[in-house]
Parts: structure tokens; C-alpha cells; sequence
């Protein structure tokens, strides 16, 4: 059987189907796995021994704890090194280690590509050939209706215009390259650093849509957010309809975050429970609070609780820095116990959607409901008509193909040499490639002869 | 009459540049061949520009020299202009370029070929092939003399059905005052082979003693030329001035006496000329059929499509010593010769300007070479070989470089020896070889750097070591030059690695990050230890180009160590592609028609994606299993 020289890159997929289930394995195949092991657990692996630990991302923050077994190569199933790592069944934590192993250097693995180096690598022999011809074909004739379906739409409409900005900024330096005793204009790197500056920001807004993905994949991350005995975890159970944060009259009671998902409406919400947020806090408290701080970065949606028979709390200013009309609502509880908001709203909160509802008694919570429904839709529309929403595979295309722009930029501003500079801009080209489809030099020349007046 | 009872190893049909070095290559490779042509005064001539190289153009023509070819050395003695282009940007994309002297060229080749052991030169126009089954054996010429070859090699350049323009006037000929190959085509034709049409256009020539040069701007030849032919290595025999077989051989010293080019522009009168009379241009009435290529517009071509721009720049170029023509670069058009003369005289220095010959456009047959094998040898009819502008490229370097490939090819083919194929990442005449076959070409296919992926390898001063195995494993060098190239790949290396190791001055790491450092951020190079600068230029030259590009140069490598897998995996000829299971329609159609050679071509074909080429994988090995099975059974 003809063999392929050992793979020199590992790649990496989702072994399980995308979506919650009881655990999910991401699967690694390649040289770097038993490093990937160690580096991820802080252990060696033992061939074939599964391994319970916490998985720590490039950072050192623990994403999950998880079981993960090696299988040394040759005895595996590609044939070579493989790691598979099962975590929790949340497809966030597996999106999570997948993100983190491609920025370990993994290659997202292309349809059918484990079972084509484990055909290669001869682990799978003549009689399994139809039956993994049959494999690859479904995969990839799945994958590339769900592909071309995204391609045909908004995404491929999207990255065309970067990469038909990328070929003309490439067809401006490769016309000086190639035609140095053509009459050609004055040479403008201004224009070409403005070209290169427009397609990063492009690619900037495609890798924000990632995390549209997520939103509509994972749910809406949604921080309830006030002061201590606002009834924020209250507010959380009734959401949720069970007991699942502890509740009590003592202020503070939430140190933790409590994190659940709920259907409202069409849309899932990931709720989190936060500790509240308290002017003078204790010591324990203050730890709490900064954690909070750090949950309200990342949200999507904030429920600010404010207690109605209270005075307006004083607000962390970090955390008012991050709210406004569009991602927050003001949810004030308690009216079971004052008729009237004994809340003054000064402008800070002004403009924002109120709510009024009693947690404890379920009042008003039909117009929470409406109005979180309302804000989910708010999300979707504030992305136009166009629904984008990019995979782990097509980010990992975009982060190369910005890596390049970088060095492109880095030759612009020190004035590099100007085949240098064209091959970084070819490698983001290629790295465009990846997602759409490969992209023919020809396509460059049609654009440089367009532009430019060739023919001595 | 049929000449020879004993068929020739190798017969070329045609003369031109693509010719003389397939004939040449083959019979330094000691075959037995026969170079054809119409008129042996025309031979090596230069139709268009007398010129060599340029971009990407001039590394190949080192890259030629560098597998024992014949055009650099025979540039580097006849050239009256040389210039390094790109002189400012790195060593990767620099390219060596000289004007020639046109006679001289073409004397000085037709020479070399008279004094090749083994190479009979004969004046006979070929009119058919003869063919046996689906193999060809020999030709037929219109003295009615026959010739019996074991392979042919197809050289035709613009004469194969050739048809000149100018104006609506029309004349059939593949070069003014040359006659044009009728016959021929249909005999490819009738073998199945399918032909197209192209078209290619040349400016008028002037005659000097009419112009004024003082309105012109002067370029000068550079002081130290730079030059095709690898002098280092290459036998002393070999170079010009030696004598060989006991006869002078004609050209000067290299970059000796110099003679200048003139910069002039168009003006608003042309413009005018050109606007007034564009419907009496061949190619804007509908006269021309043929596609035209369009890095080298005509000059209707230049005002129509860059209609806000005022002037267009025309050089003004010597055509040799022993002459006073002019080439007009930039002026190629179809126009009619009344409207040439008016947009000549409208030019500033050219007012008083006499027209030795009027500029005219040529359409031609060529072959779609995606009907060839990457060995150029046609996939419909066995020993038959096509190199230079029947495959659809343009220039004489990229014929130059088919003829070779194809001269050696043949011989390869006589002694049942696999064919050398220079791939795409080790130079130039392998992206144009794979480019052809793979894809085609729908206009007059030139090289341009940037159809190189790895481009940055090909700095032209590398040809020799990137052709290194291939002249060692096709015997294409002498063995006194293949031990001194040998030995200054050996140098190179050692002193690339010996940079990292040695340390720069003043704690400054080692060599090669001082050297770097300087190279991108503009500063000082560090001083060299004293061994090294005793080394050749070439050696010291490719040494610093390897230290201070290491990064890319290591990144383009990695690349080609990842494609290499699917690069030798073989598609045998007989595939199916529609009948394979799983393939995609699309990708199926476009396989079906391209026919790729081997899977790493088939990933090259634009629509067809990862996922085709893993079923193609498994096709192939289900494929040879069952062969296998087949065989086992036949045995019982």
C-alpha cells in the first residue's frame, strides 16, 4: 500500500455531532500530540490509559476537566499519534478547545481527513476501502452543501469583496515587480497599505461574526447584574423555573456564578447569576464583585436589577461603561413591597427599557419575557438581513490570513522588499482561498492589466 | 524518396528558438538528429524584439544554460545592451535582460549547430508527418523527400497557417517575407490533435540615419553587465572566443562596447490617428479571429482601453552593429500602413522617420497543450513532441526552454527512459511546463515571476544548483562543469550554514542576524570573515541571499515539503473521472478534460477541491488492489 511521508501538521475536528449531549470528544491526529498532552494536562501521556484532568487553555485558564486518552502511532486509528479528549457536553467548552488547539498550531482537519490519513497510513485495508470511499463521500457531499449553501449566501458575498480588494492591492505591487521598465504611474504605497488596511478590517468583521455563531449556536449570554439583595438569583430561579441558585434574605449570598440555559421564546439564553455589587464590600465579597466585573465584559445582555425599595445603588463605573440601550434592561424587582419605583432614574439609566416585576410573585414577568425576546431580535436585526456566522475552521483561515496582512504591513511601514511584502500578501490570499475556494494567479492578472497600461 | 533507411533518433521540424535547442540537446545527448527548416538563413532569428530576457524571462534563460542550453551563452556574445532589471528590489525578482545584434545571434547559432557532432541541418520545408497506427515514424517535405524518425519534434512558431494584417491588407506567412506552413495542419488535424487559433503583432522598423535622437531620452547599458551564461562553471570550450573543431566562432567579448536604447512618447496626434482610423485596424474591423495576448497590446489596444491616458512610452531599439534598423517597442498595431506612417511621424525625434518595414499582425494555429503529456509529448499520438509557440506561449525564452525539454525528452523516449520533468518549485521551465498542460492558455502565454508560488527561490544567480539533478541524471553538461557546479553548491552550503555559527562583532549574535538585520533594517553589513571574501561572486552573492531571506526561503520550503505527497502521486491515462463514485459532477467535467498527470496537477485545477482529491486517492488504491486481484486470477 502506498504510503504518504508521515504528515507534518496535526489536525484537529469535533468527533461528536455538533450540538449539547452528554460528552463531547474533539479528536487530534499528528506529531504534535503526545506535546499537546502534555502541554494541555501536565502529564504524559500512557498509550492507551485514559487520563482525568483539567484541561488548561495556552493561558493556563481551566476551560473543563476532562478525560483524554493517547493512542501512540502506528497503533491508532490514523496511524499516527491521536489524542482524544472528551469534555462536558456543552458544544461552548468543546468550541473552546478546539479554538484553543488550533492557536496550539493544529490545522482544522478537512472533510473525511482522519479517515484518509488512516487509508494512507494503511490502518485500513482493501475490504474497509468501499466502505471509507462511501464515508468520505457522504461527509464531504454534507459538508459542502452546508458549505456552498453559506458560500452562495452572505459569507461568500463578504469574502469576495476581500479578496477582490486583496487582488487588486496584490496586482498593484506585482505590477512593479514584474513590469519595472513599463510606464507605470509613480509607485503609491499609500494605496496599497489602504487596500491592505481595508481587507484586515474585513476580516476583523468576519471573525466578530464567530461570535454571532456562538450566539445562535450556544445562546445569548445574559448577566444579571445589581447590587446585593436585589433578587437577582430570584429573578434567575423564576427564569428558570426551579430552585437552582441558593436564595436567602442575606445580602451576598451569590459569590459564585450560577449558570443556566433557558428557552425564551425562539431564542436560548444563557443566564448567569452574579454576585452582587456592593459600594463597600468585604474582602470575600470584593473578590466576588471583580469576577463579575470580568462576566459583564463578555456578555451579550444585562438584566441590571434594582431594587424598588431602595435608592438608586451606586454602580461600578467599569460596568456602566459597558451598558446602553441595546444590551441592557432595567428590571426593577420587588413591587410587591413598594407600589411605586422608590427608584429615581437618573439620565445614566434613561432610554433604557424598564421592567417592572415582582420575582417572588411572578408579576409582570410575562412583560420581561416580551421584552428579552425583544432584545434577542434586536441582536439578530442589528446583522441586517444577512445572517453570518462563521466556524472554527473558516476563523482559523481568517486568523492566517491575518498574520499575513500583519507581516504585509510590517513591510510597508520599514519599506521592505517589495517580493517579500507580495508574499505575505499571497500567503492571505491563500489563507482567503481556504474558506472559498482556491484562487488562480490568473484572477491577479486579469486585475493588474485591467489597471494597468502593460505593453512596451 | 525516402532519405534514410536507419530513421533519425530525432527529427525537429523547424528552426527557430524552440528548434535549435531541442536539436542541440539531442545530440549532445548523442542521438542521432535531424533539424528541418524552411530557410537555413532564418535560422535563431528573432521575429519580434531582438532582445533576451527581463523579467522572470531572464532567470529562465539561465536556467537553460544551466541544463546545457545553448541561447545564454549565445546572448551573452552577441549582446550590444545589457541591463539587470529590478536592480532596487531583492535578488529573487532581478533579471538579467540584454539587447541583441540580430544577424550575429542568428550567425553565431546557425555555427554551432553546423559544428554539432551528430546534428545534420537540412533546408526542407516539412508539409505532413507520416504516421504508423498511432505513432508517428517520420515526415514528409515538399521536395518530396521522406524522412524516417524514430520521434518528431513540432517547431512550427507562427507558421502554421500563419495570416499577416496590416490594415485590411492580408498576406499569408508566419513572418513578412516568410512563406506560411499550409499542409501541416491538416496533418494534425487528421491524427486527431485539435487546433486553435492565436494572434501575436510586431511595430514597424525605422531606419536610424532618419531620426533625431536629441529628442529622446538615452538608456545606457549597465557598466558591468550582467550576463546568462554560468561563466564560472561552464568549459572553456564552450565560451566564444575558443576555437573548436578548429574553427573561429563569431561574437565579442561579453557587455563590450555597448550601444544605447531611446525613450520617446506618443502625443496627442497619435492618439488622434489612432481614434480617427481605429475601424481600419485588423483586429477592431473583425478581421482577426485569434486571440491576442494582453501584456503586449497594440497600440489601438493601449488608447481605447486607457482612454485618460495621454502618452504611452515607445523605445527606440538598434537591431545590431552591422545595421541602421530600429525596433519601435511599443508600437505594435495592424493599423494601415498610410495611418503607421502618420502616427511614426507624429512621435517627437521621429518626424522625418523612414519605415524600413510596416508593423503587422500575425494569426497562427497552435495546439491547446493540455493535449500533452508533461514530458511534451502529445497524448494522442505516440513519439510525437511540441515545444514553443504551437503549445501558445510567446517569446523566445520560453520556446528556447520548451525545445530543450522536448530535444531531451525525445532522446529519453528513443532509449525508453522515464522523461525529465522539472517541477514547479524548481524553476521557472517547470511552472511554464505545468501551467501549459495543466491549465492551457487561452492567450499567448508568457512567464510572468508571479506565476511562481515560490518565486523567491528562483533568484536567477540559484539556476544552476536548482537544475543540478536533472543535468547530472540527463547527462545534459560535461563532467568537468557538473564537478565545478558541484563544488560551488558544496561552498554555498557550507557557508550559509557557517553564518549561523559564526559570531558578528560586538556581541551582536551570530553572522547571519547581523546580515539581517542590516538587509531589513537598511543598516551596515557586518565585516566578513577573510575566507569568504575570497570566494567567487557567486558564491558570496547566493550565500547572502540565502542568510538574509532565511525566514521566507525556509517557509516557501515547507510549503513544498507539504505538497510533495500528492505532488508524486501518478493519475494513470485511462481514468475515467465521470465513472469514479463520489466525485463531484463539476469537478469530474474538469478533470475529464484536463486530463492532470499527477494528483498534486489535479489539486491545481481550479474547482476541484480537497475532498475530490481524498476520493481520487481511494479510487486509486481500490484501483491497483483490483489490478492486483485481476493478474492473480489471469495466473490460475
Amino acid at each position: 500500500m502506498r504510503k504518504m511521508d508521515s504528515s507534518h501538521d496535526t489536525i484537529v475536528a469535533l468527533a461528536t455531532p455538533v450540538g449539547t449531549s452528554a460528552i463531547a470528544v474533539v479528536r487530534a491526529s499528528g506529531p504534535q500530540c503526545a506535546e499537546l498532552a502534555r502541554a494541555i494536562l501536565g502529564k504524559t501521556p500512557r498509550a492507551r490509559f485514559a487520563l482525568h484532568g483539567d484541561y488548561r487553555d495556552r493561558h493556563g485558564v481551566v476551560i473543563d476537566d476532562v478525560v483524554a486518552t493517547f493512542f501512540a502511532g502506528p497503533k491508532s486509528y490514523t496511524g499516527e499519534d491521536v489524542l482524544e479528549i472528551s469534555s462536558h457536553g456543552n458544544p461552548f467548552i468543546a468550541q473552546k478547545i478546539l479554538e484553543d488547539l488550533l492557536a496550539r498550531g493544529c490545522r482544522a482537519a478537512e472533510a473525511g481527513e482522519f479517515s484518509r490519513r488512516a487509508f494512507l497510513n494503511g490502518r485500513i485495508d482493501l475490504s474497509q476501502a468501499e466502505a471509507v470511499m462511501d464515508l468520505i463521500h457522504a461527509r464531504s457531499e454534507r459538508a459542502l452543501a452546508a458549505a456552498n449553501q453559506q458560500l452562495r449566501g452572505s459569507l461568500g458575498r463578504h469574502l469576495s469583496v476581500l479578496t477582490e480588494e486583496l487582488l487588486g492591492v496584490l496586482a498593484r505591487v506585482e505590477a512593479y515587480i514584474d513590469f519595472p521598465d513599463e510606464d507605470l504611474p509613480v509607485e503609491d504605497r499609500g494605496i496599497v497599505l489602504e487596500g491592505v488596511r481595508r481587507v484586515m478590517a474585513g476580516a476583523d468583521r468576519l471573525l466578530a461574526t464567530q461570535h454571532y455563531g456562538e450566539l445562535l449556536r450556544d445562546g445569548i449570554k445574559t448577566v444579571i447584574v445589581g447590587e446585593p439583595n436585589a433578587g437577582k438569583s430570584s429573578l434567575l430561579n423564576r427564569l428558570v423555573g426551579r430552585e437552582r441558585a441558593l436564595v436567602s434574605a442575606e445580602p451576598g449570598t451569590t459569590r459564585d456564578f450560577i449558570e443556566e440555559r433557558v428557552i425564551i421564546g425562539p431564542h436560548c439564553l444563557r443566564l448567569i447569576d452574579t454576585a452582587g455589587l456592593n459600594p463597600s464590600p468585604a474582602p470575600l465579597e470584593k473578590l466576588g464583585m471583580e469576577k463579575t466585573l470580568e462576566r459583564a465584559a463578555e456578555a451579550d445582555l444585562f438584566l441590571l436589577v434594582l431594587d424598588a425599595t431602595r435608592p438608586r445603588p451606586e454602580l461600578p463605573p467599569e460596568l456602566l461603561a459597558r451598558i446602553d440601550a441595546g444590551n441592557a434592561l432595567i428590571v426593577i424587582n420587588k413591587i410587591d413591597l413598594a407600589a411605586s419605583a422608590g427608584v429615581s432614574l437618573s439620565q445614566l439609566i434613561e432610554q433604557k427599557e424598564i421592567v417592572k416585576i415582582s420575582a417572588r410573585t411572578g408579576e409582570g414577568l410575562e412583560a420581561l419575557v416580551a421584552a428579552v425576546v425583544r432584545r434577542a431580535e434586536a441582536f439578530r436585526r442589528d446583522q441586517g438581513d444577512e445572517v453570518i456566522a462563521i466556524n472554527a475552521r473558516h476563523a482559523a483561515a481568517l486568523e492566517r490570513a491575518k498574520v499575513c496582512l500583519q507581516g504585509a504591513m510590517a513591510h510597508l511601514r520599514d519599506d521592505g522588499p517589495v517580493e517579500l511584502l507580495a508574499s505575505d500578501l499571497r500567503g492571505a490570499l491563500d489563507a482567503l482561498g481556504e474558506i472559498g475556494g482556491r484562487i488562480d494567479n490568473e484572477r491577479m492578472l486579469d486585475h493588474l492589466f485591467a489597471t494597468f497600461c502593460i505593453g512596451k | 524518396m525516402i532519405y534514410n533507411k536507419i530513421p533519425f533518433d530525432v527529427i525537429v521540424c523547424g528552426a527557430g528558438h524552440a528548434g535549435c535547442e531541442a536539436a542541440l540537446a539531442a545530440a549532445r545527448m548523442g542521438a542521432t538528429t535531424l533539424l528541418l527548416t524552411g530557410n537555413i538563413d532564418t535560422i535563431a532569428q528573432m521575429s519580434c524584439n531582438p532582445a533576451i530576457g527581463g523579467q522572470a524571462k531572464g532567470q529562465m534563460v539561465r536556467e537553460i544554460d544551466a541544463l546545457g542550453g545553448e541561447m545564454g551563452i549565445n546572448t551573452d556574445v552577441t549582446g550590444i545592451q545589457f541591463r539587470l532589471l529590478n536592480e532596487s528590489k531583492g535578488p529573487a525578482v532581478q533579471s538579467p535582460r540584454a539587447q541583441c545584434d540580430k544577424k550575429m545571434y542568428q550567425f553565431r547559432l546557425k555555427h554551432t549547430l553546423e559544428l554539432q557532432p551528430g546534428l545534420h541541418v537540412f533546408q526542407a520545408m516539412v508539409t505532413g508527418l507520416v504516421y504508423s497506427g498511432d505513432k508517428v515514424v517520420g515526415v514528409q517535405t515538399n521536395l518530396d523527400i521522406e524522412f524516417a524518425g524514430k520521434t518528431v519534434v513540432v517547431t512550427t512558431g507562427t507558421f502554421l497557417r500563419g495570416l499577416m494584417h496590416i490594415g485590411l491588407n492580408k498576406n499569408e506567412g508566419g513572418r513578412l517575407g516568410d512563406f506560411t506552413a499550409k499542409t501541416l495542419s491538416a496533418s494534425f488535424l487528421a491524427a486527431g490533435i485539435e487546433l486553435q487559433r492565436l494572434k501575436t503583432g510586431t511595430p514597424p522598423r525605422l531606419l536610424g540615419r532618419s531620426l533625431d535622437f536629441s529628442q529622446m531620452e538615452e538608456q545606457k547599458g549597465d557598466a558591468s553587465p550582467t550576463l546568462f551564461a554560468f561563466h564560472d562553471t561552464r568549459d572553456p570550450e564552450d565560451l566564444f572566443h575558443v576555437e573548436q573543431t578548429g574553427e573561429q566562432r563569431l561574437g565579442w567579448v561579453p557587455g563590450a562596447a555597448q550601444v544605447s536604447c531611446w525613450m520617446t512618447y506618443t502625443t496627442e496626434r497619435t492618439a488622434q490617428l489612432v481614434r480617427e482610423n481605429l475601424h481600419k485596424s485588423a483586429m477592431y474591423s473583425g478581421e482577426i479571429e485569434g486571440v491576442g495576448p494582453r501584456y503586449c497590446p497594440s497600440i489601438e489596444d493601449k488608447f481605447v482601453r486607457f482612454a485618460d491616458k495621454p502618452r504611452h512610452l515607445l523605445f527606440l531599439e538598434p537591431e545590431g552593429r552591422s545595421t541602421n534598423e530600429y525596433y519601435v517597442n511599443g508600437l505594435s498595431t495592424s493599423l494601415p500602413f498610410d495611418v503607421q506612417l502618420e502616427m511614426v511621424r507624429s512621435v517627437p525625434g521621429l518626424q522625418n522617420a523612414e519605415l524600413l518595414r510596416p508593423a503587422y499582425a500575425v494569426e497562427y494555429d497552435f495546439a491547446p497543450p493540455t493535449q500533452l503529456f508533461p514530458s511534451l509529448e502529445s497524448r494522442k499520438v505516440e513519439n510525437l513532441f511540441f515545444a514553443g509557440q504551437i503549445n501558445g506561449t510567446s517569446g523566445y525564452e520560453e520556446a528556447a526552454a520548451q525545445g530543450l525539454v522536448a530535444g531531451v525528452n525525445a532522446v529519453r523516449k528513443v532509449r525508453s527512459q522515464p522523461p525529465m520533468v522539472i517541477k514547479r518549485h524548481e524553476g521557472y521551465i517547470g511552472v511554464l511546463i505545468d501551467d501549459l498542460v495543466t491549465k492551457g492558455t487561452r492567450e499567448p502565454y508568457r512567464m510572468f515571476t508571479s506565476r511562481a508560488e515560490h518565486r523567491l527561490l528562483f533568484n536567477h544567480g540559484s539556476a544552476e544548483l536548482r537544475m543540478l539533478h536533472h543535468a547530472r541524471e540527463h547527462g545534459l553538461v560535461s563532467a568537468t562543469r557538473l564537478a565545478r557546479i558541484e563544488e560551488k553548491k558544496r561552498m554555498i552550503e557550507e557557508w550559509t550554514a557557517a553564518f549561523e555559527k559564526l559570531r558578528a562583532p560586538a556581541g551582536q549574535g551570530s553572522l547571519g542576524d547581523a546580515v539581517r538585520r542590516a538587509t531589513t533594517g537598511g543598516g551596515m553589513l557586518p565585516p566578513f570573515p577573510e575566507e569568504f571574501a575570497k570566494q567567487s561572486d557567486a558564491i558570496r552573492s547566493e550565500v547572502l541571499y540565502r542568510v538574509s531571506y532565511q525566514g521566507y526561503l525556509a517557509r516557501e520550503q515547507r510549503q513544498i515539503e507539504k505538497l510533495s505527497a500528492i505532488e508524486s502521486i501518478k493519475l494513470p491515462a485511462d481514468i475515467d473521472y465521470l465513472a469514479v463514485r463520489g466525485l463531484r459532477k463539476e469537478s469530474a467535467t474538469k478533470l475529464q478534460e484536463f486530463r492532470p498527470y499527477t494528483l498534486g496537477q489535479a489539486a491545481r485545477i481550479s474547482g476541484v477541491n480537497p475532498a475530490d482529491i481524498s476520493i481520487l486517492m481511494v479510487y486509486l488504491e481500490a484501483r491497483r488492489a483490483a489490478g492486483k486481484a485481476d493478474r492473480a486470477v489471469g495466473a490460475d
